[in-house]
């Protein structure tokens, strides 16, 4: 369950739908009434953000400071403030609608039926991006050039605007869904504001890792208050820790040509096939 | 951004809002859209509202006319 949470969480194809689905679809005897779910999916999420802070431990150190320096100075002067600046500006609509709305959104759907449905309105959503992301192509010039090429026409994490921002920020919200991957939108969500796919991405793991980690932190009473088997749990977390900064590694290299077609493919065709298995109770 | 008094000083009074809230909410005060009603504390949204004070002040300090 770590190394599944850890590689879903970043792969654009929805750990959540994935953490409804698989134990569903194994019958693994994992329920999430128990009282040490929320403890365990908290130390999990710890082990992601720590994957994604040691992965831009940099880039953090640089982010932080341009905040600090920005903030007091009333005014941006490099790329670290901007996407600092940037970064706040849509943590800010994530976590107005993960605080007001994540509970209501996750029981109304928390069923493999849903998880498995929005699975493949998640893979549409990043082949619709895609559709737009080469229409856009054409008419910057670019669709006889080569990948590389192409994605050199396009802009970085530091250069899209605010109100992009905050709406690709709003798109997290999304991910509430079972089934809706928060890399997959705010990935898709980057490439229509004009970002490469490699920026995309790393603009997607940096906007989630404040959210990741802010909501694992909230929850952390809950984990110290509960008798769980710390051992088990903390093997499980730097697990998905690993696969996590694995996951990223690896997105981070493909994302330098590739694009969202494969992982929109694969959401399609495993919720299809999810709905055929739970609808025949195989 | 734009630059003017009017709108730094709005946002520096919207910070001071939510400040207020973030306060009741802490307290207990305010039960609005919360997940369970019988707490006495709403920690999470009180959270949220510092968050929202900070970046209120932060962009009331970026429309402050500047000098130079």
């Amino acid at each position: 369950m770590g190394l599944l949470q850890g590689a879903t969480e970043l792969f654009p194809v929805s750990s959540l739908g994935h953490a409804v689905l698989v134990p569903s679809l194994l019958h693994w005897s994992f329920k999430q009434s128990d009282p040490a779910f929320v403890p365990f999916l908290v130390l999990l999420h710890l082990g992601t953000a720590a994957a994604l802070l040691i992965l831009y431990r940099t880039q953090w150190v640089q982010i932080i400071r341009g905040f600090f320096t920005a903030a007091l100075r009333g005014r941006i002067t490099n790329d670290s403030e901007r996407l600092a600046m940037l970064l706040m500006t849509g943590t800010i609509p994530a976590a107005i609608l993960g605080v007001f709305l994540e509970n209501r959104i996750k029981s109304l759907f928390a069923s493999p039926y849903a998880a498995a449905g929005l699975l493949v309105a998640n893979g549409g959503l990043m082949l619709g991006a895609e559709m737009l992301r080469r229409r856009a192509e054409r008419r910057v010039q670019a669709a006889s050039l080569s990948r590389i090429e192409q994605e050199e026409r396009f802009t970085d994490a530091a250069h899209i605007s605010f109100a992009a921002a905050a709406l690709v920020g709003a798109c997290q919200a999304l991910a509430f869904l079972p089934g809706i991957s928060r890399s997959g939108v705010t990935i898709g969500g980057g490439l229509l504001a004009g970002l490469r796919h490699q920026e995309s991405a790393r603009f997607s793991f940096l906007l989630a890792t404040p959210v990741i980690l802010g909501a694992a932190l909230i929850e952390i009473p809950q984990l110290l208050n509960a008798r769980v088997p710390v051992v088990e749990f903390a093997a499980a977390a730097v697990l998905a820790g690993v696969a996590a900064y694995l996951s990223a590694r690896f997105l981070l290299r493909y994302f330098r040509s590739g694009r969202l077609d494969p992982y929109g493919w694969y959401c399609v065709a495993a919720g299809l096939v999810s709905l055929a298995l739970l609808h025949f109770g195989l | 951004m734009t630059r003017s008094t009017p709108l730094a000083v709005g946002l520096a009074v919207l910070g001071v809002v939510f400040i207020v809230i973030a306060a009741l909410y802490a307290f207990g005060v305010l039960q609005i859209l919360v997940s369970d009603p019988s707490s006495p504390h709403h920690y999470t949204h009180m959270i949220l509202f510092i968050v929202l004070a900070v970046a209120s002040f932060v962009a009331a300090n970026f429309a402050r006319p500047k000098t130079v």
